[in-house]
């Protein structure tokens, strides 16, 4: 029988014992952002949390560059914060390879058994590769789960509304339709929960499945919607990523809509099945919106793309989208240069998308790649739509896309049940 | 869903309604009484009570003499006060079985009464009768302290009558098929009011045939399965529990094909526990569970460590007989009956690490377990009040007036309270042990709870380990794909064990009380060290 | 004379009917033979239709685009194609087995060369259908990566691959087969060189300076951040 834990994981944890907060840190060659990571848990630990039991628990897919002995030796390095940490108990910080495919499944599936193990109370699960991470956004996720007041801590990042749009325009929505979940961030890296979540994360069947490798964080927000589950939002400040090269938004989309559609599918009896309207959420203050955006978004350009997408893809679309979706695109995409897509019509096209992913009516690589075009036209057409909108009014544009996204829920489950067309 | 199979995974709890909780102020214990120490159970963990006799008696066999089976006795309160008791229970989510004294009853009993009036009477044939006591010869006296035949004469019918037990309780008859009907009465009686169930007493000897032992006979697991029929028809999911005290072997008809009894007693397992901790040695506790026939699936064996009787020594050789008398009964007041007649912490010298020892057994071998009265607090014994009234005495609630076990002078008590410095109320009581988080009492709601979170003890199979070290009792309960390893230290001084748990390798041990992690189980022997009397329970995960 | 007449005739009527009594048996043989294989081979395509429906081959050609080519091609679905190709091939086999059941050499002799020819025929079916099949997939990936890449003239690039593609998988079948060796080679690489060429002189000659204009425009318009898409995130 294949093990989760490693020997030398489990012999550590077995020094460790019951304890009340478990950090997860999954890493793979992460030796240049790992450091202030781990630096923020342990100021967390010692400062705020100085009276729990509580431990750091690194788990790595084979770092060739060194990232296990950075969490092992990094430590408080200003004198200020290390006078006013005063833990009263021993601190464990722990760094061992997981077993199984490399990759973030793997990763938080060491974690959430090290926490079922340790019966951990609460248990955050930290990113690398966001740069933002503070002692304060430590404590703030792993608190609604200490308190006994929440299940699953999700962040909510001061945004600008046309920062993120495959996050705004894609995830958000269709997580709300599918789940009754208005999460901001369903796509968050890191996250708090209880310890109850976690086990209850670690007895799905799921784990050995290819698919969770791929969806694996959207996954994880997705299990938030079962039953009994309290689900909170912890408001943080703006979020950083490291200055790692990521891939091109013509890779990127297609990674992202496949992550989206498998996790729906992994967890389609669930969602599928609800019949109540949107969960209520916990929160802590949203973070006001950010005044300017990150990065300016040039309309013109996806304008064109989209056209261009439009009429080279055709046959392909006609294969995934109705032909009445179809003529709607192309009416939105003249006069060329511009692009005017409703909410409502980009409900539908997601919506066409997702199910066509399911029934793999094309091949799923191939239809996530068409989808770009079309996504970046969505992009222009909103960044249209909010020109000379201060940030509160385009946020308000942003809330009343999810709620269109929620009314079509019902057409959504449809598709998604009805058999291959 | 109601589950028909609750016993299998049930906590039981012995009680004497006498000896429990006194409502009126009499100085017995009552229904009324015993309904306000029902939060008491529950909140030990217990799933059903099983009551000693209740029913209308002259109680010269502390009411195994049935002068009525259709009543409460007066002193016990009212078949009301029973009715609201019962329905209190079910309220807390506890289950109720009563005694179903069915091989005799009290010859104050008005069948007796008229069946010894002439030879011509109706209920005539409602019991044994003969002219000479030279039938059922060979027979044995179970109460051979106190009888010398199976046979008594009646000067009223100028006859012999038959009796397994005192002579003031006669057998009856179940031949005669009035007798089963008048039984099968009885019991809708009670299960009609709501009881869950029955302990059925002394079945063994309910028929007689010439040239046999008159125990165990093939008439008398006919009896039985006519009343488990016409009981799981008209009351599904109640309880038939024996008392057969034999070996597993002979108990084993008692189940039939799950169409006779649920329940059995384990009587030969008990006192093999005893001598297993004196011994030091596994040898006695292995022996007799391996020689443990399989039972049907929907049948379950009762374990216990002490009831309202002597602890029977009838299923032990004379040599092992010896032997039990020579450590646990020195003293030969304390004999009795083949059985010595000692509460739990007594026999074992107060030792609260053996007591914690026993009773870890008790809850992880095979079978449900059954708690006496008052041993959840170590409740001490006087040997010298005649029979088996020394476990019998009042239970101790509290350390101030008669152990806030009643209201009356304390002259008047039925029986007279334990008050010695050692076991007396003042130092053992409910009251003081629910304050103190290390109390005997605790521990054992503690160690119910661990029980009560799987059910792999009560459903599961066993799988003995025998390390080289004797001393060492280790064992794997396993319910489907859950595994307990259960380990346990007999001896009095500390152990080390090497178990080989090869075909676990992969599994992390966790300890079930504390949820400590201990090493992977690998192909290699497996290294415990355990202090004295000491006991582990591994919940083995496979991560 | 007449006696003779008659002599002839009776030799030759009864060599005629001596040889009617020989080729008779042989050829119920050849007639039991091929029946039997007809209802052997529609018992195959039965089956083989059956399992490919049960292994969904229709769906995959659907995905892969397969489907579509048969049906612009107004052949049937893939896999009632391959249900008859089975049954053709089976039945075939019977039949040529039956001719040699007529015992007539000229037939053997072609028989053999049937034989010889049927297996390579099959290949080249295969290399073809396999190439059709993959020539859709290319085509599909090029385009995509090419609009997903702001590339111009995505669906000439997309074009393009398909053509290649179908060319070398035809040339590969026409060279199993081994149907004019020499006149298919030069015909291949003269199809490939003009492609090559047209591409070659389209991107580096005439309008070459427009081309390269058009490109640095795309390319500056998307600007560097779009090769970090960690802003739509």
């Amino acid at each position: 029988m294949s093990t989760i834990l490693s020997d030398e994981l489990l012999s550590e944890l077995m020094a460790v014992g019951q304890v009340d907060v478990l950090v997860g840190l999954p890493t793979l060659n992460h030796s240049d952002s790992v450091g202030p990571v781990v630096r923020a848990a342990h100021v967390a630990f010692n400062r705020e949390l100085a009276r729990e039991r509580t431990a750091l628990v690194n788990v790595d897919g084979g770092s060739t560059d060194g990232t296990p002995d950075i969490v092992r030796d990094a430590s408080i390095v200003d004198r200020e914060t290390l006078v006013a940490s005063q833990s009263l108990r021993t601190g464990h910080r722990i760094s061992a390879p997981y077993h199984g495919v490399p990759g973030k499944a793997s990763a938080l599936r060491t974690v959430f058994a090290a926490a079922d193990l340790l019966q951990a109370r609460a248990v955050v699960v930290l990113d690398p590769e966001i740069a933002s991470v503070t002692a304060e956004s430590v404590v703030a996720l792993v608190r609604p789960a200490l308190a006994g007041e929440a299940d699953f801590a999700s962040p909510a990042y001061a945004r600008h509304p046309l920062d993120g749009p495959l996050v705004t325009q894609v995830v958000r929505p269709l997580f709300r339709a599918a789940y009754g979940l208005p999460l901001q961030e369903p796509l968050a890296g890191e996250f708090g929960c209880s310890g109850r979540f976690a086990s209850r994360c670690l007895d799905e069947p799921v784990w050995e499945s290819d698919d969770l490798r791929l969806a694996i964080d959207l996954w994880i927000s997705g299990m938030a919607a079962g039953d009994g589950l309290r689900v909170s939002e912890v408001g943080l400040g703006p979020r950083r990523l490291t200055a790692r090269p990521r891939p091109a938004v013509a890779a990127l989309v297609p990674q992202v809509l496949d992550a989206l559609f498998t996790s729906l599918r992994l967890h389609e009896a669930r969602w599928t099945s609800l019949t109540r309207g949107s969960l209520p959420l916990r929160r802590s203050t949203r973070p006001a919106s950010l005044p300017e955006p990150g990065t300016t978004v040039d309309a013109e350009a996806y304008a064109a793309l989209f056209g261009e997408g439009l009429a080279a893809l055709g046959p392909m679309l006609e294969r995934v989208l109705p032909s009445s979706i179809l003529d709607a695109l192309r009416a939105a995409a003249a006069p060329a240069g511009s692009v005017r897509l409703p909410d409502e019509l980009w409900a539908a096209v997601l919506l066409e998308l997702a199910a066509s992913h399911r029934h793999a009516t094309i091949s799923r690589d191939h239809l996530v790649r068409a989808a770009v075009p079309l996504y970046l036209g969505r992009v222009a057409s909103f960044a249209a739509e909010v020109e000379g909108l201060d940030p509160e009014a385009a946020d308000e544009r942003l809330e009343a896309l999810c709620r269109n996204f929620e009314r079509s829920r019902g057409d959504l489950v449809a598709r998604w049940t009805a058999p291959a067309r | 869903m109601p589950d028909d199979l609750w016993y299998k995974d049930a906590i039981f709890y012995e009680l004497h309604v006498k000896a429990y909780s006194d409502g009126d102020g009499n100085g017995m214990g009552d229904f009324p009484g015993l309904l306000t120490r029902l939060e008491h159970l529950k909140g030990l963990g217990i799933d059903c009570v099983w009551l000693l006799p209740m029913y209308p008696s002259p109680f010269r066999d502390d009411g195994y003499d049935i002068s009525d089976y259709c009543a409460i006795h007066p002193k016990y309160g009212t078949l009301e006060d029973f009715r609201a008791f019962l329905g209190a229970a079910h309220e807390r989510g506890l289950r109720v079985i009563t005694e179903l004294v069915i091989n005799h009853t009290s010859d104050q009993h008005p069948w007796f009464k008229e069946a010894r009036s002439s030879r011509e009477s109706p209920k005539r044939g409602y019991y044994v009768w003969s002219d000479t006591d030279d039938r059922y010869r060979g027979v044995r006296i179970i109460f051979r302290d106190a009888e010398m035949s199976n046979w008594a004469w009646d000067p009223v019918s100028k006859t012999y009558y038959w009796h397994r037990f005192f002579s003031h309780q006669p057998d009856l008859n179940f031949d005669n098929p009035a007798v089963r009907e008048e039984i099968w009465r009885v019991m809708r009686f009670w299960l009609e009011l709501g009881v869950d169930g029955f302990r059925v007493d002394a079945v063994p000897y309910l028929v007689e045939r010439e040239g046999t032992s008159c125990e165990n006979l093939p008439e008398t697991h006919e009896v039985m399965r006519e009343l488990r029929r016409l009981m799981d028809a008209e009351f599904p999911g109640r309880l038939l529990l024996a008392e057969a005290n034999m070996w597993p072997e002979e108990v084993r008809p008692y189940f039939g094909d799950g169409d006779q009894f649920h329940m059995a007693f384990h009587f030969p397992l008990m006192p093999r526990m005893f001598m297993a901790l004196r011994l030091e040695d596994r040898k006695p506790l292995v022996e007799i569970v391996e020689r443990t026939p399989a039972i049907p699936s929907s049948c379950q064996w009762g374990l216990f460590l002490r009831n309202h009787d002597e602890l029977t020594l009838e299923m032990v050789t004379d040599a092992e007989r010896d032997y039990m008398y020579g450590e646990y009964a020195k003293d030969p007041v304390a004999r009795l009956n083949l059985g010595i007649r000692r509460r739990l912490a007594p026999l074992l010298d107060g030792d609260r690490r053996r007591i914690e020892l026993m009773n870890a057994l008790l809850l992880s071998l095979p079978g449900s377990p059954f708690l006496y009265y008052g041993d959840e607090i170590g409740m001490g014994d006087n040997v010298y009040l005649g029979d088996r009234n020394g476990v019998r005495t009042p239970m101790q609630w509290t350390g101030g007036w008669n152990g806030g076990f009643s209201t009356a002078d304390p002259e008047r008590l039925y029986q007279p309270l334990i008050s010695n410095p050692v076991y007396g109320y003042q130092a053992v009581n409910v009251e003081s042990q629910r304050r103190q988080e290390t109390s005997l009492l605790n521990w054992t709601r503690r160690i119910i709870e661990v029980r009560r979170s799987t059910r792999v003890f009560g459903r599961g199979s066993i799988e003995f380990l025998n390390p080289v070290n004797h001393r060492v009792l280790a064992y794997v309960r396993t319910l489907g794909s859950e595994r307990v390893l259960v380990v346990n230290n007999l001896s009095g001084t500390a152990q080390a064990v090497e178990l080989d748990l090869a075909g676990l390798a992969g599994a992390i041990p966790i300890e079930m009380f504390g949820r400590s992690l201990f090493p992977r189980i690998r192909e290699r022997p497996y290294v415990m060290t355990l202090g004295p009397y000491d006991f582990f329970w591994f919940k083995l995960r496979w991560l | 004379m007449a006696e003779a007449i008659l002599t002839t005739l009776r030799d030759t009527w009864s060599g005629y009917v001596e040889g009617l009594r020989l080729v008779i048996p042989r050829l119920l043989a050849m007639l039991s033979v091929v029946a039997a294989g007809w209802v052997i081979a529609a018992l195959a395509r039965a089956v083989t239709g059956r399992a490919l429906g049960w292994l969904r081959v229709g769906r995959l050609a659907e995905r892969t685009g397969t489907a579509e080519l048969l049906r612009k091609a107004e052949l049937p679905p893939a896999e009632r194609l391959f249900a008859s190709a089975v049954f053709w091939v089976l039945f075939l086999g019977f039949l040529l087995a039956g001719l040699d059941a007529l015992g007539f050499e000229t037939l053997a002799a072609l028989r053999s060369e049937v034989g010889l020819l049927v297996p390579r025929l099959v290949g080249a079916l295969a290399i073809l259908a396999v190439g059709l099949v993959l020539a859709n997939v290319v085509w599909r990936v090029v385009l995509l990566a090419a609009v997903n890449s702001g590339w111009p003239s995505a669906r000439l690039a997309g074009g393009a691959a398909h053509l290649l593609t179908v060319t070398v998988a035809a040339a590969m079948a026409l060279d199993h087969v081994g149907f004019a060796r020499p006149i298919v080679l030069i015909a291949f690489s003269l199809v490939v060189g003009a492609v090559m060429l047209a591409l070659a002189i389209a991107v580096g000659v005439g309008s070459g300076p427009l081309v390269r204009r058009l490109l640095e425009e795309r390319l500056a318009r998307h600007g560097r951040s779009e090769s970090d898409g960690s802003s739509h995130l």
